[in-house]
């Protein structure tokens, strides 16, 4: 369950992100998040994740208010959370396999193990062939998709995408799309920041729309 | 979502707990020595200046060391000669010795027989006969040899002075000499440098610190994009910390190492050398290398100062990245 009671955002810098934002996903639940170009899609995004802070109201996840989160507990509480930034923040300095591994070295796996559930992950994106090749050789769409591969690799309960489609072709775009659409079924809670309104109008879930503020 | 972060904590998931810190640490040791070996340059330099930082006071202390056992017990110095009346018998001597060796502050009387101190002079002037046909009698009175217990005199010399005027005036004693003057003085130049040592090697020891800091610290700074992706995919301050630590122990360990090669290399260069200039004084002085636990204890100090140096390092960088969170 995510929940936003009353959210505002706004950056150091003054820039108003998101005013008053009230929103209720439900467990389970599969949403698409949609609005113009600074309408503050990323922002809410990093908010569920403990990567921004609101400035006020209250953010619960999982029937827990995040801002009661201690320091120390955000490591765990981020390892529950499957996140597929707009940017990839893919390592250019290891192999695909690694990049991927990553989230459970964190975890702290076994390399068996690890080894299993990055092959299954890759395989879930189609790249099982490109593992060993550096992410800086990979085409943007190849790219987005080894960050979709780490964010799904630690089985989280909760999925969230930012443009996880931006770059790929409208076949693999919505191969993606039921991708995603089989963690739901699996139990986790998705939540995709998207601007291809055909697309998302195809997958028949709920969307929810963001304003941008105007001052 | 609620448990708690700390494996501790979870006494019913203690031992997948265990296993993962060990995951964990293999993969910070594999991955941190690996990132040694593919920046060959740069680690080189900095295995390079941990070890010349190392290598000095090392190097100083072993000198020190050496010099320190010159004056050792052992080696029959320093030692107070007493030339005995020619009418003394060796009996009288003998006694002599045995109440001098009573005495407070001597560790050691030893009798030489005239005769055996003539035969030993005459082998080194090249066989008796050369001292008989030179006309010479055995003109050697008894000596006795006293060994001073110097553990007294490292502070004061007073006490040896003492000793000295007390030996001088049994009626027996004809005459002292004594090798003790230059032995005290010896050992109050070795104190001073002693404390030398120690500065150099704080002094030194800290440019240890510095150059593993910094070296992690540049490390961090080429890092940056992975620590933020870390933190923003779990991975605990310990977790992220881990591998920059390994690093500076590594550098710590390799640097300890390569001081210990050079200080035994400078060593084996000079041990020859200084054979030869014993043999001149025909004493038995040969230099001595670095013992077992000195060995050790230098490694422990180098692999605890790259420790350090990169817990200070990495601490900062997450102090400050806390801030932006
Ligand atoms: N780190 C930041 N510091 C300051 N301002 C920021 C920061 N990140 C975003 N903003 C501002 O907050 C507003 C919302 O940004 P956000 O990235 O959430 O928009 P978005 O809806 O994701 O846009 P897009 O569709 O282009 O990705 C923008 O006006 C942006 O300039
Ligand atoms: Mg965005």
């Amino acid at each position: 369950m995510i929940q936003f009671q009353n959210v505002s955002k706004q950056y150091p810098t003054g820039q108003l992100a998101l005013y008053n934002i009230n929103l209720a996903l439900t467990t389970g639940e599969m949403a698409f998040l949609t609005g113009h170009s600074g309408a503050g899609k990323s922002t809410l995004l990093k908010l569920i994740a403990m990567l921004e802070r609101p400035n006020q109201g209250e953010i619960i996840v999982n029937g827990q208010s995040i801002n009661r989160i201690k320091q120390r507990q955000i490591p765990n509480f981020r390892r529950h959370i499957g996140m597929i930034f707009q940017n990839h923040h893919l390592l250019m300095d290891r192999s695909v396999f690694e990049n991927i591994a990553l989230p459970l070295r964190i975890s702290g796996l076994h390399h068996r193990d690890i080894r299993r559930r990055v092959q299954a992950s890759l395989d879930k994106v189609s790249l099982l062939n490109k593992q060993k090749a550096n992410p800086m050789m990979l085409s943007a769409g190849e790219q987005q998709r080894v960050g979709i591969a780490r964010a799904v690799v630690n089985k989280p309960t909760i999925i969230l995408a930012d443009e996880p489609t931006g770059n790929l072709d409208p076949e693999l775009a919505e191969d993606i799309m039921r991708t995603f659409q089989q963690f739901n079924e699996l139990g986790a809670t998705v939540l995709i920041a998207s601007h291809d309104h055909s697309l998302i109008e195809r997958m028949k879930k709920r969307i929810i729309v963001l304003q941008k503020i105007i001052h | 979502m609620t448990t708690n972060s700390r494996p501790t904590n979870q006494k019913d998931r203690n031992k997948p707990a265990f296993i993962s810190w060990w995951n964990h640490v293999n993969t910070a040791m594999s991955f941190s020595l690996r990132r040694l070996w593919f920046n060959p340059i740069s680690t080189w330099i900095t295995l390079a200046a941990i070890a010349i930082a190392l290598s000095l006071p090392t190097g100083l202390h072993l000198f020190l060391k050496n010099l320190q056992t010159l004056t050792d017990d052992q080696r029959q110095i320093p030692t107070v000669s007493l030339f005995l009346h020619e009418g003394v018998t060796e009996q009288q001597a003998q006694d002599r010795a045995d109440l001098i060796s009573e005495l407070d502050g001597v560790t050691k009387v030893i009798v030489q027989n005239s005769e055996v101190a003539f035969a030993h002079m005459s082998e080194l002037m090249g066989g008796k006969e050369t001292l008989e046909s030179l006309g010479k009698q055995n003109i050697f009175p008894h000596v006795l040899v006293v060994t001073p217990d110097l553990s007294l005199s490292d502070e004061r010399h007073i006490p040896i002075q003492e000793l000295i005027k007390t030996l001088k005036s049994y009626p027996e004693v004809k005459s002292a000499q004594s090798d003790i003057e230059w032995v005290v003085k010896l050992r109050a130049i070795i104190m001073i440098a002693t404390r030398i040592v120690w500065v150099f090697g704080s002094l030194l020891g800290l440019t240890v610190l510095l150059v593993v800091g910094n070296t992690i610290r540049l490390d961090i700074e080429n890092r940056k994009e992975e620590i933020d992706v870390t933190r923003f995919i779990g991975g605990t301050r310990a977790y992220i910390r881990r591998p920059f630590i390994f690093g500076g122990l590594w550098y710590g360990l390799f640097g300890g190492i390569i001081s210990l090669v050079v200080v035994h290399t400078s060593l084996l260069f000079l041990i020859p050398p200084v054979d030869k200039l014993a043999k001149l004084y025909s004493s038995h002085f040969t230099l001595s290398g670095l013992d077992f636990t000195t060995t050790f204890y230098i490694l422990i100090i180098s692999c605890s100062l790259g420790v350090l140096g990169a817990w200070v390092a990495v601490s900062r960088h997450l102090r400050k990245q806390e801030v932006i969170l």
